[in-house]
């Protein structure tokens, strides 16, 4: 009896002494590892806040995925586990992301080299007499678009540099240069895209020696036409995989370099990013798939524009005549 | 010697209305969007788009009297992909059509060489065809398809 009453205590301090064991090694992580355990909580509930703030987003329209990212990113923060959680939330490179900020497509907006929208749009006959001079960009306007006038001198890879002393132009015969083309007849209008293929290539004041220089040529050529530069279209950077310095911070450079030839020299400006940028310095996503060269939708509204930004011949020949009395001056 | 004769007249009569009946049997009838639009389908790697029938002529030099009806689907410029099929107004236009696709495909490899090389490749693909009056360029993913397609078309 007196044994039976012996075990059933060994038993019970064997039991306490567990107990205790579990206790302390409880109170242990407790203390230790406290923080990471509420840590961990905390960033759970985040994570579930952000899905339905993400989820009342989607349903309402709105979409500013870097604000959500720093919220997600803040919660991280603190925790000490930002690696983790933005592997897990998949956010990590847009938690370091600026936040998106309106973006002037121009340099100078209030510039009067700018061609402005006219109150009616002429019709394709209006391009009749125009040439446009490009390349891939404006060769894809010319096959996508829809436009039914006009002459082309286009080729893929068309450079400022090629473009000044290369026979790029195909006359069906033989290939020729760009102002050997321009010569073979006579033209109202002159649209010029150029600047994809000169980014990274020169300095900006070699690009604008260099285009000053070109210009000068093709207005020897035709002296009595409309001279329009179109703006360099901007890029959709995820989707280029030609070159970093294929970006929409050189566009813009770029872009300004033109805008600046175009109102020391007298020539029109047309800022295309007017209606193909998405507002935040880039081209609209999803106009282009491989991020440079503009799909058909895109290149009809493209049309649409330069049917609705044009210059009266009336206003143009004004021009030229204060222009030649300040010469005469 | 009379009956004779006549009965000789009308027989080579019977026997040349005969062969103009069997010329016009053999003149090809294509109905150009079908065959373009089911080229089309050749190309996956780009999504082309139709090229107004106006400016046809120029970008393939050709003479636009020369040219009875034309389609042609063309690239935004991100590939080398493109498909043109020309009637012309006679058959003896064909072979000039032919060498200025030629010409078109020489430039556009020309070009896209020191621009984008797979671009360029893809030209060396290049299909060029004729039958009756009509000429086809066909640039595109699927070659194999596309000499199907043609095939079916009697070319």
């Amino acid at each position: 009896m007196a044994q039976e009453r012996r075990r059933r205590r060994r038993r019970r301090s064997e039991f306490a002494f567990v107990l205790k064991l579990i206790i302390t090694v409880a109170l242990v992580i407790l203390i230790f590892e406290g923080r990471l355990i509420y840590t961990m909580i905390t960033f759970d509930s985040s994570e579930k806040h952000v899905a339905v703030e993400t989820e009342e987003e989607s349903e309402t329209g709105q979409t500013q995925p870097e604000t959500e990212a720093y919220a997600v990113s803040d919660n991280m923060y603190l925790a000490g586990l930002a690696d983790a959680g933005a592997i897990l939330s998949g956010t990590e490179t847009e938690a370091e992301t600026e936040p998106l900020t309106e973006h002037d497509t121009v340099s100078n907006p209030d510039s009067t080299a700018i061609v402005r929208e006219q109150a009616e749009a002429v019709d394709d006959t209006y391009f009749s007499d125009a040439v446009f001079i490009g390349d891939s960009r404006m060769e894809g306007f010319r096959n996508t678009s829809g436009i039914k006038e006009g002459t082309f001198f286009t080729s893929v890879g068309m450079s400022l540099r090629s473009m000044t002393s290369k026979e790029i132009i195909s006359d069906g015969e033989d290939m020729i240069t760009v102002a050997a083309a321009l010569s073979g007849d006579t033209y109202g209008k002159i649209y010029i895209m150029l600047g994809a293929n000169d980014l990274g290539e020169y300095s900006w004041s070699e690009f604008k020696s260099g285009f000053i220089s070109v210009m000068e040529r093709f207005q020897e050529i035709q002296s009595d036409a409309i001279f329009y530069v179109c703006s360099c279209i901007y890029v959709e950077e995820d989707k280029v995989d030609t070159g970093d310095y294929i970006n929409n911070d050189n566009v813009d450079s770029l872009n300004a370099v033109l805008l600046e030839v175009c109102e020391e020299e007298g020539y029109y400006y047309l800022d295309l990013n007017e209606v193909l940028s998405d507002g935040y310095g880039s081209l609209i996503e999803d106009a282009s798939t491989d991020g440079v060269h503009l799909s058909s939708d895109y290149c009809k509204i493209m049309l649409e524009y330069l049917k609705t930004h044009y210059v009266n011949v009336t206003e143009h020949d004004s021009s030229d005549t204060e222009t030649e009395s300040e010469t005469s001056d | 010697m009379k009956k004779l004769t006549a009965i000789l007249c009308a027989a080579s009569a019977a026997i040349m209305l005969t062969a103009c009946g069997s010329d016009k049997e053999e003149t090809v009838s294509i109905e150009i969007t079908d065959l373009a639009e089911d080229l089309l389908e050749t190309v996956t790697s780009d999504s082309l788009s139709e090229t107004s029938e106006s400016l046809i002529p120029s970008i393939y030099y050709l003479d636009e009297d020369a040219v009875a009806s034309a389609v042609a689907y063309a690239s935004s410029g991100a590939t080398s992909c493109e498909i043109a099929v020309i009637e012309s107004a006679e058959s003896e236009d064909v072979e000039t059509v032919e060498e200025k696709l030629q010409t078109r495909v020489d430039n556009q490899t020309e070009l896209y060489s020191s621009y984008n090389q797979s671009e360029a490749a893809r030209l060396d693909t290049a299909i060029i065809k004729s039958t009756g009056t009509y000429t086809v360029l066909c640039v595109c993913d699927d070659t194999d398809a596309a000499e199907e397609i043609l095939e079916s078309y009697g070319f």
